[in-house]
């Protein structure tokens, strides 16, 4: 493929951006055009483009530029909140990474000194001034289960249920 | 390194950034209802005749002038004028244009709907849009923009490269490659095209 420009090329192609061509153009270059096959092809590719330019650009719809622009208001304003929460986010998971550690530290601890709360919290129904015992179903302690397992369940799971509603809240 | 520099935005109670995202956008309602009746024709007109989606075109059209409202460039832009706004304009169309053909295609190139092209034209133009948009779906996508560009919208290979990414040095010899195997499907289909010159 012969990639040499042709030397008139910028004459025509200066034509055809004005909308000049062939009216404005000198009748030696128009027989020079239609003799080279560089100038020919951008000739006819550039009227044909242009021509289809019009044509599709008539045809174009217009979306309301109000609402685009609104649209976008709005865009910007969710990308800034979302990168303001972002640093919200690192803090609550390392908040929650935290409390894991000290929890999981604090049971190895009592671990290794026997669990003796176990055994108080066992204790405490029968010990406590309250009777707090009177306040349970009687049919809790049949089954099985203990305060001392109770205890831990139901605070686990007030504690889940509270990240749970509050990671909830977050979101919306 | 300070909880400060981590957390800048929340605890050293920064709220310029955030104000600057929230309140100032970077043309006012007026200004970019000017700018997009000015640009919005031949943006549309890139995008359906490369795409050959109307449809599409419709799309990427509004979702190009979010993003340029969106980013933070067109502040700076507007002070080097309207003709760079544009160029970042079909940047961004270019992009997102890329960005529709990676993705695994749901529709092929031969259900444009051709009759859409046709429906207002006189009987020039619908001829110069029978012939063009068969020559055009011939092409490879990426042909399709650097032709539309150079010839349609009259940029200069310079401007080309910025708008497509591609090399200002490689853009002569992929025009030129381009605008010959264009030439020939043109001449293909209508064979009286090249003796009107």
């Amino acid at each position: 493929m012969n990639l040499t420009a042709c030397p008139r090329e910028k004459e025509v192609a200066a034509l055809l951006a004005q909308g000049a061509w062939p009216q404005a153009s000198a009748p030696e270059l128009r027989t020079h055009a239609a003799a080279c096959r560089a100038c020919a092809d951008l000739v006819l590719v550039t009227q044909t483009f242009q021509q289809a330019r019009a044509h599709t650009a008539a045809a174009s719809p217009l979306a309301s530029p109000g609402a685009l622009w609104w649209r976008a208001q709005l865009r910007r304003r969710n990308a800034a909140v979302e990168r303001m929460a972002r640093p919200l986010l690192g803090a609550q998971i390392f908040a929650l990474a935290v409390n894991l550690a000290l929890a999981i530290g604090f049971l190895g601890w009592q671990a290794r000194h026997g669990l003796s709360w176990l055994t108080w919290l066992e204790q405490l129904p029968q010990n406590s001034p309250l009777h707090l015992d009177a306040l349970w179903p009687s049919a809790l302690f049949t089954s099985g289960w203990s305060p001392a397992l109770l205890i831990p369940v139901l605070a686990m799971l007030a504690l889940v249920g509270g990240v749970v509603v509050y990671l909830g809240s977050e979101k919306q | 390194m300070s909880w400060e520099s981590v957390l800048p935005n929340v605890f050293a109670g920064d709220a310029s950034h955030a104000e600057d995202l929230l309140v100032t956008p970077p043309m006012d309602s007026t200004a970019f209802a000017g700018f997009y009746e000015r640009s919005v024709r031949s943006l549309w007109a890139y995008l359906a005749r490369v795409s050959g989606d109307p449809a599409l075109a419709d799309d990427l059209a509004q979702e190009s002038y979010m993003r340029f409202l969106c980013a933070s460039r067109p502040a700076a832009l507007l002070e080097e004028g309207e003709v760079a706004c544009r160029r970042y304009l079909f940047r961004i169309a270019t992009n997102l244009l890329r960005d529709h053909w990676r993705r695994p295609s749901t529709a092929s190139i031969e259900e444009i709907p051709e009759e859409f092209f046709a429906a207002t034209a006189s009987s020039a133009q619908a001829d110069s849009a029978a012939v063009l948009s068969p020559a055009l779906a011939l092409m490879r996508p990426r042909d399709r923009q650097l032709l539309w560009l150079a010839h349609a919208e009259g940029y200069s290979h310079r401007e080309i490269a910025e708008v497509t990414g591609l090399a200002s040095a490689s853009i002569r010899l992929l025009l030129f490659r381009a605008r010959r195997k264009i030439a020939g499907h043109l001449r293909q289909q209508n064979p009286q095209a090249g003796s009107q010159l």
